[in-house]
């Protein structure tokens, strides 16, 4: 059982052992925002997480992401274990595995449509023959070819995060994190985001994993988990899940 | 002694060492005239001293002095070539009492003894007496246009000033109504007991006076007596004498006296002395002892706040004088605008015997007042 | 106001953003810095000359002066008799060289001591008689004394002209105790011995003259004019300073606005850290609006911060300033003394206007800098200062009005000077202000554009010349700022460069025999004393000499203008020409100076009082005003009101005779001139000579035009240095403004190296485009410079001239400090976190 689990996490794209994170509060108290979380997301799985505000969503985000180390514990990322990477190995791994999506967008103001999109690959250093083809595909994908020279501005609220949905999967990342991708568009918008994302993740193969407050949204994952006051449980009205073993 | 406060401030710094280059009094002096009306070089002070009462003929009556002073700097001229090479100042001094009116006018000039400025002639026994050159001459004070001068004209002397800032001038001619004296032996004038304090002095107690005087605006004939003296010297005061009254007396009778009295600081008299001029025009010379002088009012000056003698009581018992001396105005004092230290008193006064006019005279008080100590 | 509020705020602020508030305490003190420096000079310059005039004449309510540099004595009993004099008395005046030492000066007074004249003894009166007779006795103030290492007692060598004479201090003069900026240098002797040591017998300098109570001034001037006649003017102590100011505002005006130029730039820099800080601040003024405070209230509050700022700034400007003058005084102060003949400055005084004024500027550029945020932020509504800070910022239609401005400005401006501004002496200056304007207000559009056109093709410098478009208001000030120094650095140099390059072809043409020699005395133009006969014979009977130019200079008087005239004797070959002629010259100008009683006129002379060929032009000489005809016009480049030249024997018809000033020799072809000049100096040993090769005095020429420049070059300094703070300063800005997009960029994966790689881009991206602004604004200021501005004030021909070498180093170190700039930026922005994205949204 033990090493069962110890080779399915191996397998899984992403996996928390054991993690903890705590924040010094200004008082100068820890404040915990997670205990204990330990789970594996396998390849090609679609998970959401629901809880409330304040309930450490965004700090399992980020720590899925490298941005952010754990207290406690360990991450995993295509089976690599975060805490032994120095910042720029967790850098680089989350350049070249992973996407974000954010439920403000954050798509930056002076560039393009596509040069938006085009930003990781500019940030890593790919040769435009290599992504080029690629922006022009999502963008097709998306229905915003006509539209990539224009500036961000101009894009409505469901465009700017197709957008961002095209940024974040044009290197082929393994992993995409979306921290509340439709928290910020109304709920016509919000559904065709979450179809256009869903749709791609499955087409490319991707693992997904994406925080929501919203029931109709996370009905949409295979699997939903649900974090209260840092502790995370299958959620009861989802399949059962295959792997997390909440201990 | 004499005449002529000047207490040159400039000049009380003479270099001490160059004293001795200087030419002293000497009683064996040889006396040469008309030569000696002019100037001696070399001996540091000379002075040209004319005092007198005129009378205009509307019958105002004047005071009037008039004074160039020669003030050695240098015994001998040094050798610089340029226009401005002096041994020697010039100062005149000239001032009216307007009688009348209570009024004294004081004038003043200073300048370096160049032919820019002014200067001392010298005597030449070619010229003849037409063509005899000035004795001394000056600018005028600065704004006033022309020169003061000092000539001889063959038998007395001609003199001229102007000041236009003071609204004053004159020009006088004198002639001799008596001879010329000397004022001691040979004109030779102790003024220490010792004698290491003398000067060479001669004068001209009767001049007969006549011109033109002209005070704001308005112009006088003049007519009157006037005294000359003229004295020169190296050093006269010793250290611890402050000052002198001295007195020119012209008595109705045809006698004249000459009078000075050395004052120390503690103001006892240190050194007095005399000269009795007879009718005949001879002379007898006072000693201290021979008259007594005593100053009987007072009068301080509300510019310097000197307080000066203004009515005195001569006796001289041998001549049988017991005269008061009366000033005829309190302000005759005359105050220095160039050398801001210097003022003295030098005014026109009356004599009484008796209560009875007998004659006129000149006073000079000098070392009255703060920081008036005469340098010279 | 809430005072309570404001100091609490103020203290933690300080706390934590201090680099904010350091740069706006810094660009403010830098500002002030310049101007009062330069005021500081200025003021003292007019001081040293006025604190002379009056120690020396202090008492003179007139003095009279000559309209050549000296005049006879006989003039002084004519003042004497002159009704409304109360006292006048004589000087003699001469600089004369300190022997044994380069730049030893000493303004030499000869006196009548025993006229009213005031001398300010110190302790014991100088002795008279000591003065007159004691060869070369000389009063000293204590100040040079104690300078000199000299007492009572001590003789010491002294020259003018070719004339070595040896003075003996006797006494100490305290100049000082009647004017406490009078020059130390002023020592004071006996007239007649002055006049006999120095050979100068009959002449005098000047005459001071007190008046009567109750003279009119006016009436007495015009009475003495007259009495005293042609050969001198007598002035009032107010026109002596009158005319110092004249002859220096050209000089003082061009270092004002070269001062006002980086103020200028400072408030830039206010105007941006003010933009910056209160950027970051805006929640706490939605706060402040949300909890009550009113929008006059917020106003005042940043107002009053901003104005305690420039109180910091100009508190620590004004000490700063004043070293700057401190360490300048001594240049500007040889130029002066070099180029206008006037007093050294002595010392530097601290008036209560300089202590104002550096307050005034400080506060006053502060708040001036701060209105346009200050407004712009008091005038948001308070839900705008909560939101949430995004990376959406519109930028509006402003910049496209400002560039229309920017394009309409420079046009009314270039109609105004072609229809009148032309006859104008500060046209030039409006249009170089105007031009400096321009270019902040074409900046933003320019910016905008060139950011928008910009391809990004990959995470580097397009990257991060793009992200400066966004921050518009930011960027585009501190790409102005640039641009303004830039333009400043770049104008100046060129006409610097242009300048020397002009003047060394002059000399060229100026300076074509091989030896000078000129006394040690005759600093410039200087003094009156010259070469005695016996030096002009052993110099020129050398063997080796083929040709001797004589000349003799000093200063006259055409009208009102003060000018150098020369009287010159050349052994020229025919066809060869000692002057640089412009062209319209009479077909043979020497033959018309030899024969006809031709004057060459100086170029700044001619346009200065609007005389060509064919004009006359009337000098005053002792004999009155007379009439020369002009045969040619000559490049000239000296300051001041101009020159003008004749042939040495019309000179001396016109002034009287005087002494040769200096000689030129010619050589024989193939001379070993170094060997020349040492065989002249042996044969003439101790003469207070300066005995120059022509290579020699070529590069003193150059080196007094450098040292003319130096003030110039450290202004410019300045100004580079407050633009530079302005990167630093926009840099910082964009790292903590853009904390979301570098957070962004570092949750797409990228390195704190890359972040630190694109900020150093911006950096230099700002530098490129303030350079390129700076660039075309530098070449039309410089054109200001030689055709308008030189022309105006100073009457010069420049021809343009780049040094290419020299602009290129400019431009590295230009973009070398942007780089320098962006590093701390950088390094802060390097640290940024990608978890800096969204804590807030925890």
């Amino acid at each position: 059982m033990e090493s069962q689990q110890i080779a399915d996490n191996a397998a899984a794209v992403l996996a928390f052992d054991a993690v903890g994170k705590a924040y010094a509060a200004p008082s100068g108290e820890q404040r915990h925002v997670l205990h204990d979380v330990s789970f594996a997301a396998p390849a090609g799985r679609r998970i959401a997480i629901v809880g409330r505000s304040g309930s450490g969503k965004s700090t399992l985000l980020h720590l899925a992401a490298g941005i952010d180390v754990p207290t406690r514990g360990d991450v995993r990322v295509m089976g690599r274990s975060l805490a032994e990477m120095s910042e720029t190995a967790r850098t680089t791994l989350r350049r070249d595995h992973v996407g974000l999506v954010f439920q403000f967008f954050y798509l930056m103001p002076h560039l393009s449509v596509h040069d938006n999109v085009a930003l990781p690959a500019l940030i890593a250093g790919d040769k435009p023959r290599q992504f080029e083809p690629r922006v022009a595909q999502l963008l097709d994908r998306v229905g915003l070819s006509d539209r990539a020279h224009e500036r961000v501005q101009k894009l409505s609220g469901g465009e700017m995060q197709r957008v961002a949905i095209c940024r974040a999967l044009l290197r082929r990342p393994h992993l995409l994190l979306a921290d509340e991708p439709t928290g910020n568009l109304d709920d016509e918008n919000g559904w065709r985001v979450m179809e256009l994302m869903l749709s791609l993740v499955a087409e490319e193969g991707g693992t997904l994993i994406f925080v929501t407050h919203s029931r109709e949204v996370s009905g949409l994952a295979d699997e939903v988990w649900r974090l209260h006051s840092g502790v995370l449980s299958p959620h009861a009205e989802a399949e059962a899940p295959a792997a997390p073993q909440p201990s | 002694m004499k005449r002529a406060a000047i207490a040159l401030l400039i000049l009380a710094v003479l270099n001490p060492a160059a004293a001795n280059d200087w030419k002293r009094a000497q009683p064996d002096y040889a006396w040469s005239f008309p030569r000696d009306h002019w100037a001696h070089a070399g001996y540091k002070t000379e002075w040209w001293y004319f005092t007198g009462h005129l009378q205009a003929e509307d019958g105002r009556r004047f005071g009037y002095q008039f004074t160039f002073f020669r003030v050695g700097v240098l015994p001998a001229a040094p050798h610089t070539d340029s226009a401005w090479t002096a041994r020697d100042l010039i100062m005149g001094h000239a001032a009216v009492s307007d009688l009348d009116r209570n009024d004294h006018r004081f004038s003043e000039v200073i300048y370096r003894a160049i032919p820019l400025l002014g200067g001392f002639g010298a005597w030449s026994q070619r010229a003849s007496e037409a063509s005899l050159p000035l004795i001394a001459w000056s600018r005028a004070p600065a704004g006033t246009p022309g020169k003061w001068r000092l000539a001889w004209n063959g038998s007395g002397f001609d003199f001229d000033m102007r000041d236009d800032a003071q609204a004053l001038s004159f020009s006088l001619s004198t002639r001799p109504g008596k001879p010329l004296i000397f004022q001691g032996p040979n004109g030779f004038s102790r003024k220490t007991q010792s004698g290491s304090g003398a000067s060479l002095y001669y004068s001209f107690t009767r001049l007969q006076t006549s011109g033109q005087l002209s005070l704001d605006g308005q112009t006088w004939q003049v007519s009157g007596e006037s005294w000359m003296d003229k004295e020169f010297f190296t050093s006269v005061l010793s250290p611890h004498q402050l000052g002198w009254d001295w007195f020119s007396l012209q008595l109705d009778d045809r006698r004249e006296v000459m009078l000075f009295l050395l004052r120390r600081e503690d103001g006892i008299i240190d050194f007095a002395s005399g000269t009795v001029v007879h009718p005949d025009g001879s002379t007898t010379y006072l000693d201290g002892s021979a008259f007594t002088v005593t100053s009987q009012a007072r009068w301080q000056s509300p510019h310097t706040e000197g307080v000066y003698p203004s009515r005195w009581r001569l006796t001289i018992p041998r001549e049988q004088l017991d005269l008061e001396i009366v000033v005829e105005m309190a302000d005759q004092e005359n105050r220095s605008r160039l050398i801001g230290t210097l003022h003295y008193w030098e005014g026109a006064v009356r004599l009484l015997q008796n209560r009875l006019p007998v004659g006129k005279g000149y006073v000079e008080l000098t070392g009255y007042g703060t920081s008036s100590r005469p340098a010279l | 106001m809430m005072r309570r509020y404001f100091v609490t705020a103020m203290a933690a602020h300080l706390r934590t953003g201090g680099s904010l508030y350091l740069l706006t305490i810094l660009g403010v003190a830098l500002g002030v810095a310049a101007v009062l420096s330069i005021q500081i000079i200025n003021r003292n310059a007019i001081a040293a000359f006025a604190g002379s005039v009056k120690a020396v004449s202090g008492e003179a309510a007139l003095s009279v002066l000559g309209y050549t540099p000296s005049f006879p004595e006989d003039l002084y009993p004519r003042v004497l008799s002159t009704p409304g004099v109360q006292a006048a008395w004589p000087l003699w005046r001469a600089a004369v060289a300190l022997s044994g030492r380069d730049d030893g000066m000493l303004d030499l007074i000869g006196v009548d001591f025993f006229t009213p004249v005031d001398i300010p003894w110190q302790g014991e009166p100088g002795d008279p008689a000591a003065a007159l007779s004691q060869p070369g006795w000389v009063a000293l103030t204590p100040l040079l004394a104690e300078q000199m290492g000299w007492r009572v007692g001590d003789a010491f060598t002294v020259s003018r002209g070719s004339r070595l004479v040896r003075l003996t201090v006797g006494a100490l003069v305290d100049f000082h105790a009647l004017n406490p900026l009078a020059s130390p240098k002023l020592a004071v002797m006996d007239i007649a011995q002055a006049q006999s040591l120095f050979g100068d017998a009959g002449a005098i300098h000047q005459i001071d003259i007190k008046l009567a109570a109750g003279a009119d001034t006016a009436a007495m001037r015009t009475r003495l004019q007259e009495h005293l006649g042609p050969a001198v003017r007598v002035v009032t102590p107010e026109q002596r300073e009158a005319q110092a100011k004249g002859l220096l505002s050209a000089f003082q005006l061009n270092l004002t606005a070269l001062s006002l130029i980086s103020l200028f730039v400072g408030v830039f820099l206010v105007y941006s850290s003010t933009q910056a800080a209160l950027v970051r601040r805006r929640e706490e003024f939605g706060l402040l609006r949300s909890l009550g405070a009113t929008r006059r209230q917020v106003f005042a509050l940043i107002i009053t911060e901003v104005g305690l700022l420039g109180g910091l700034g100009a508190a620590l400007g004004l000490p700063l300033g004043y070293g700057v003058a401190q360490a300048n005084v001594r240049v500007v102060s040889a130029t002066l003394s070099n180029l206008y003949l006037l007093e050294e400055i002595a010392r530097l005084e601290m008036t209560t206007w300089l202590y104002a004024l550096g307050i005034v500027i400080g506060v006053g550029g502060a708040v001036v800098g701060a209105l346009l945020p200050a407004l712009d932020m008091a005038r948001r509504d308070t839900r705008a200062l909560l939101s949430a800070f995004t990376l959406h910022e519109t930028v509006g239609s402003l910049a496209l009005r400002l560039f229309a401005l920017g394009v309409a400005l420079p046009l009314t401006a270039a109609v105004w000077y072609g229809l009148h501004g032309r006859h104008w002496q500060h046209a030039g200056f409006v249009l170089a202000v105007v031009l400096l304007f321009t270019l902040p207000l074409l900046t933003p559009l320019l910016v905008r554009e060139l950011c928008a056109r910009i391809r990004v093709r990959g995470f580097g410098l397009g990257y991060s010349l793009k992200g400066l478009g966004v921050r518009l208001q930011t960027t585009s000030v501190a790409v102005a700022s640039l641009a303004v120094a830039v333009s400043m650095l770049i104008g100046i140099t060129l006409m610097i460069g242009s300048f020397r390059q002009t003047l060394s072809v002059w000399i060229g043409t100026s300076i074509q025999a091989d030896v000078y020699i000129a006394p040690a005395s005759w600093r410039g133009t200087g003094s009156d004393g010259g070469l005695e006969p016996h030096v002009m014979a052993t110099a020129t009977s050398h063997p080796a000499v083929q040709a001797v130019d004589r000349l003799r200079r000093f200063h006259g008087y055409t009208g009102g203008r003060r000018i150098s005239i020369s009287g010159v004797e050349m052994d020229l070959a025919p066809g060869r020409s000692r002057f640089p002629f412009l062209p319209g010259a009479l077909p043979n100008p020497y033959g018309a100076m030899r024969e006809r009683r031709g004057v060459f006129v100086g170029e700044t002379l001619a346009r200065k009082a609007g005389v060509w060929v064919g004009d006359t032009l009337p000098i005053h000489t002792p004999i009155g005003v007379q009439r020369f005809p002009i045969a040619a016009v000559y490049y000239d480049y000296s300051a001041g009101d101009g020159a003008a030249a004749m042939d040495l024997r019309t000179m001396t018809q016109a002034f009287g005779p005087g002494p040769v000033s200096s000689t030129a020799l010619y050589l024989r072809p193939g001379t070993d001139v170094a060997a020349v000049v040492e065989e002249l100096q042996a044969a003439l040993p101790d003469a207070p000579l300066e005995i120059r090769s022509n290579r020699r005095l070529r590069e003193e020429v150059l080196a007094i035009f450098d040292q003319t420049f130096a003030i110039t070059r450290l202004l410019q300094f300045m100004s580079l240095l407050i633009a530079v703070c302005g990167i630093a300063l926009m840099l910082l800005v964009l790292a903590r403004e853009q904390v979301s997009e570098l957070a962004l960029c570092r949750s797409l994966g990228a390195r704190g190296r890359q972040l630190f790689g694109v900020f150093v881009g911006k950096g230099l991206s700002m530098g490129v485009m303030g350079l390129a602004l700076g660039s075309v604004g530098g070449v039309l200021l410089a054109g200001l410079l030689i055709y308008v501005i030189n022309r105006a004030y100073f009457g010069w021909t420049i021809q343009p001239y780049v040094d290419w070498g020299l602009i290129a180093q400019q431009a590295a170190t230009i973009l070398g400090a942007a780089v320098l700039a962006s590093l701390y930026p950088a390094l802060r922005a390097r640290q940024t976190s990608a978890v800096a994205l969204s804590r807030d949204d925890l």
